[in-house]
């Protein structure tokens, strides 16, 4: 057993501590816990314990059918540390909504907070996730991009991006991956004239900590879209995960922007534009493009292509030096300090 | 056994019950590596140690921590050539850290505000060493005497101490005064017994010190002017370069030519050619058969880069690649010297040898020329040590092959500088306090530093190296200090730029980026000295924290 000296409050007669008390005694509420079951470098644990942290203890939460349910409750355990309730796969929006009423009817003054994959959120789950934005409950919804169905073994979702490699859009000679284009979630959610909806990554926790407080502010329906990377759909090192998700933004591939009445209100500035081959490079579901092919060659600008309409249609190129932009966001200092 | 509930019902945050730990294969764990900064320094300091310190505005106890290493920072912050700044990590992501200015900033500071020395009065019935000559080498291996509990004994010939940092460095760029507070506290120091005016061969000899004493360092330098002569010719009235910096010191006046040319590209060259401008001389000439400093110079001058750039600012014309071919005699009396282009080329073996360049001889009309191509150990005292030759070889550790004798600094002929005299006398008093059989409590490393690659430098902002004020050369008079120091705010704004290169910063990236919350935060510190503690019962070991770990302080490792 490791000792830990000078913890806050030790507990032995010699003035240490046991881990299992310090974590207890640890600084920021941890609503999620480990013993979870994800993959080793799971990006999705990550968001989850981010979000949470950020949230706080007074939430409930409904979880969609997906990893992040499977993993967190393989009975009898559970990592949550709030209240928590499996929905099914598709209607993670509708058990929220219903949650929130009996909150209501009964007095409580809790948050709702609803998890859900990108196959629950973009496809399967969508028309309760519509009614409820629709009906504007008290909910926040979590949307956890891993970018395919991967739970049940790297299916494609509408949320895949093109030219990814996955189990039902091999790559191949006819076809280099999905043939379709990624959906653009964000927009349709925000059409609902919603208060806010907005994208986070795992790789930048103090945008992502601030994007959950502002969404608890909120009283009605509230969307973050959290780009989770998947070491074993995406194919690359689980030490890899942050910057893998880094790279999405830093290439444009993921903006990371702010809608509000489903107009742009925040946006994360590049400072340093990175070519999409760093981050298609850097994971398997990609390596197809690889190879020396007119039809590669033409996908790599293709997807270089879709990263610099992002960029032009959020105006996501910085100018200059910006504490709140790519490189600026994940500054650390000594003693932990960060933005949020 | 324990119940549980039939149904999909679980207690809270019960998955702890669960060990995925057993998954692992690979471990995070924390190793302090020595930052480049540590690893180049002559003295041996650790500068990230102390850089954090002032960062957190700890300024005494960055000074407490600096002198661990090297008791004479006011002196080495203004003077040594940073070798460490140059191996900065910092400088291959922006520009290096001013570690210097920190350094300087931290010594002037505590002269300033009178910071007692950390150390304790050693016991009356301590050994007692004997220290020759209480330049850098000597004072630096009296203070680490002293840390390790011993009493030492100073003999030192001239009335103060210093070395060349007293007598002969001019005061433009080290003030007489931070020489004499800082050498000055250290020499009072309880168990530092100062004694002046003893000059080893005249007033104490050899044999009486190794009789009693439990060792003798030998700290006396080379300040002995080197015998110089073009083709057998010297002028009737030469002077010597490093004697005319020590007359400009103690009298502060020294003959003042209209035209002199000084001969060398050290530090003594460049310093004279400063003190002639001072001094009211019309034309300086700095000859040098070396290149300026510079990317990809083969052969640069050993002055440094800085000191060369501010005697040009100053009026000061270096003529570089020029070799002395002739001296032009009224008499006895220089009146011109005859120079030449020449350069170090290769030889049909790959041999570097000086070629000088026919047809490009021309004359120089000067009143004066000066040497300054090094000074010789002056042996008198030691011969029997010397055996003949020209400086004392020491081992790593000092030693010199005579037992309870040692030596650094300038009289070993390797150190040429202020810091590595530093080191050397405290890798010595190490040994000396080993051959006690004692504790020496001296670390060293030698181990290979963490490098750039090994940190994540997404985690950094780019930031402008702070710069203490520089003097306007017009403003330069007399023995005016050119280079000022930081003011607190800067000197904690540039540590700040530190990366922290191989130690915890405490950013709380691990812990705030663990899927498996396998990184807990201790309030104050954990027993590796970081304020994190691996849970090693639910990590998985992905490696997450290590990659995103900014110092390179979390490695993985096999597991167990
Ligand atoms: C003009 C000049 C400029 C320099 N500039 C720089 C610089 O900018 N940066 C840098 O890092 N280095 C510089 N150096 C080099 C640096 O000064 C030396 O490397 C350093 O001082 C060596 O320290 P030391 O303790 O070995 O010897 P010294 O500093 O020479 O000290 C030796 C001491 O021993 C005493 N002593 C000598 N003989 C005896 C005896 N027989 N008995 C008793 N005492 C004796 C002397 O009086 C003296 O106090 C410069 C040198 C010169 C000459
Ligand atoms: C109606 C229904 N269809 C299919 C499934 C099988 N199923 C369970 S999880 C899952 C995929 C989940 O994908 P996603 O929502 O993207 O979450 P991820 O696992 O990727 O986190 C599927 C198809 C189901 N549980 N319910
Ligand atoms: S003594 Fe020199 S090398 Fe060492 S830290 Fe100071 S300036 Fe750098
Ligand atoms: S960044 Fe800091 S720790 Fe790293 S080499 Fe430079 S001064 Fe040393
Ligand atoms: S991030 Fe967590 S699980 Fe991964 S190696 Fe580090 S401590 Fe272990
Ligand atoms: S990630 Fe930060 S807090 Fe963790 S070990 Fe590295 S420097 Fe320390």
């Amino acid at each position: 057993m490791s000792t830990i000296t000078n913890a806050g409050a030790p507990t032995r007669a010699d003035g240490t501590i046991s881990l299992t008390e310090l974590r207890e005694q640890q600084p920021r509420f941890q609503g999620f816990v480990g013993g979870h079951r994800a993959c080793v470098g799971c990006g999705q644990a990550l968001a989850a314990r981010l979000v949470t942290e950020a949230a706080g203890p007074d939430v409930a939460v409904a979880n969609a059918t997906g990893c992040l349910e499977v993993f967190s409750t393989a009975w009898p355990d559970s990592a949550w540390r709030v209240p928590w309730l499996h929905s099914l796969f598709e209607n993670a929006g509708a058990i929220a909504s219903g949650m929130e009423a009996a909150y209501k009817a009964r007095g409580v003054s809790a948050k709702v907070l609803a998890f859900a994959g990108d196959g629950g959120t973009f496809d399967i789950g969508f028309q309760s996730l519509s009614g409820m934005i629709e009906r504007n409950h008290n909910v926040l919804y979590v949307c956890y991009d891993n970018e395919a169905y991967m739970n049940t073994g790297i299916q494609r979702s509408s949320s895949t991006p093109h030219a990814a490699a996955t189990t039902t859009s091999p790559a191949g000679r006819e076809r280099l991956g999905k043939r379709h284009m990624k959906k653009d979630i964000l927009q349709i959610v925000a059409a609902h004239h919603m208060p806010y909806a907005a994208t986070a990554s795992v790789a930048y926790p103090s945008d992502l900590r601030k994007k959950v407080r502002r969404a608890m502010e909120i009283e009605g329906t509230t969307f973050l879209l959290v780009h989770s990377p998947c070491p074993l759909g995406w194919r690359h090192d689980g030490a890899k995960s942050v910057e893998v998700a880094r790279l999405a933004v830093t290439t444009g591939l993921v903006p990371i922007i702010e809608l509000e009445r489903g107009s742009l209100t925040g946006s994360m500035p590049i400072r340093e534009p990175r070519p999409v081959v760093d981050y298609l490079r850097a994971q398997g579901r990609f390596e197809h493009l690889f190879v020396d092919t007119p039809a590669a060659r033409e996908e790599l600008e293709h997807i270089q292509a879709l990263a610099n309409y992002n960029m032009e249609r959020y105006q996501l190129r910085g100018s200059g030096h910006d504490a709140r932009d790519t490189a600026g966001a994940d500054t650390v200092r000594r003693g932990g300090v960060r933005w949020a | 056994m324990k119940q549980y509930p039939r149904g999909g019902i679980a207690e809270p945050g019960a998955s702890l019950d669960y060990h995925t730990g057993s998954w692992r294969l690979q471990r995070p764990v924390h190793v302090h590596q020595a930052a480049p900064c540590h690893h180049a320094c002559p003295a041996g300091e650790d500068a990230q140690a102390y850089l954090a310190l002032v960062e957190q505005g700890r300024m005494q106890a960055a000074w407490e921590s600096l002198v661990t290493a090297n008791p004479l920072p006011a002196i080495t912050g203004r003077v040594c050539p940073h070798p460490c700044e140059s191996a900065c990590n910092r400088g291959q992501y922006d520009e290096a850290v001013s570690i210097h200015g920190i350094e300087r900033f931290l010594g002037d500071e505590a002269i300033r505000q009178g910071w007692a020395y950390p150390v304790a009065p050693p016991p009356a019935d301590a050994p007692v060493v004997a220290v020759v000559g209480a330049g850098p080498a000597g004072l630096s291996c009296a203070w680490h005497l002293l840390r390790a509990g011993l009493r030492v004994d100073v003999f030192e010939a001239e009335s103060e101490p210093g070395g060349i940092c007293a007598t002969a460095i001019p005061g433009y760029r080290l003030p007489p005064d931070t020489v004499a507070l800082e050498c000055g506290r250290l020499m009072a120091l309880d168990g530092i017994e100062f004694r002046p005016g003893q000059r080893l061969g005249r007033d104490i000899q050899l044999h009486e010190l190794r009789q009693q004493y439990a060792a003798v360092f030998l700290g006396v330098g080379a300040q002995q002017a080197r015998p110089w002569s073009i083709d057998g010719v010297t002028p009737g009235d030469l002077h010597d370069g490093l004697a005319l910096l020590q007359e400009w010191k103690r009298v502060g006046q020294i003959p003042v030519p209209e035209r002199v040319a000084v001969v060398g590209g050290g530090n003594t060259a460049v310093d004279l050619c400063r003190v002639f401008k001072r001094a009211g001389a019309k034309r300086v000439m700095l000859v040098t058969h070396s290149g300026m400093p510079g990317p990809g110079v083969p052969d640069p001058m050993r002055a440094l880069p800085r000191e060369l750039a501010q005697a040009q600012e100053e009026g000061v014309e270096v003529l570089t690649h020029r070799g002395v071919r002739r001296l032009v005699l009224r008499g006895e009396k220089a009146v011109g010297i005859e120079t030449v282009h020449m350069k170090k080329l290769p030889d049909a073996e790959g041999r570097l040898r000086r070629v000088a360049f026919e047809g490009t001889e021309s004359l120089l009309h000067v009143d004066m020329i000066v040497p300054a191509t090094g000074q010789d150990v002056d042996g008198r005292g030691f011969e029997e040590l010397l055996k003949g030759s020209a400086a004392l070889a020491i081992a790593a550790d000092g030693a010199i092959g005579t037992p309870g004798v040692y030596a650094g600094g300038d009289v070993t002929g390797n150190a040429g500088t202020v810091t590595a005299a530093v080191g050397q006398g405290r890798r010595a008093a190490a040994a000396i306090v080993r051959s006690l059989q004692r504790e020496a409590g001296i670390d060293w490393t030698d181990a290979a530093p963490v490098a750039f690659a090994a940190l994540n430098t997404e985690y950094y902002e780019p930031m402008r190296r702070h710069h203490g004020a520089v003097l306007p050369p017009a403003e330069r008079e007399g023995e005016l200090e050119v280079e000022q120091g930081f003011d607190p705010a800067a000197a904690q704004a540039e540590a700040g730029r530190c990366l922290s290169c191989g130690n915890c910063m405490a950013c709380d990236n691990c812990y705030t980026l663990c899927p498996d919350t396998a990184v807990l935060k201790t309030r104050d510190l954990a027993e590796d000295g970081s304020h994190y503690v691996f849970d090693y019962e639910y990590c998985k070991g992905c490696g997450l924290c290590a990659n995103e770990c900014p110092t390179g302080y979390i490695q993985m490792v096999v597991e167990p």
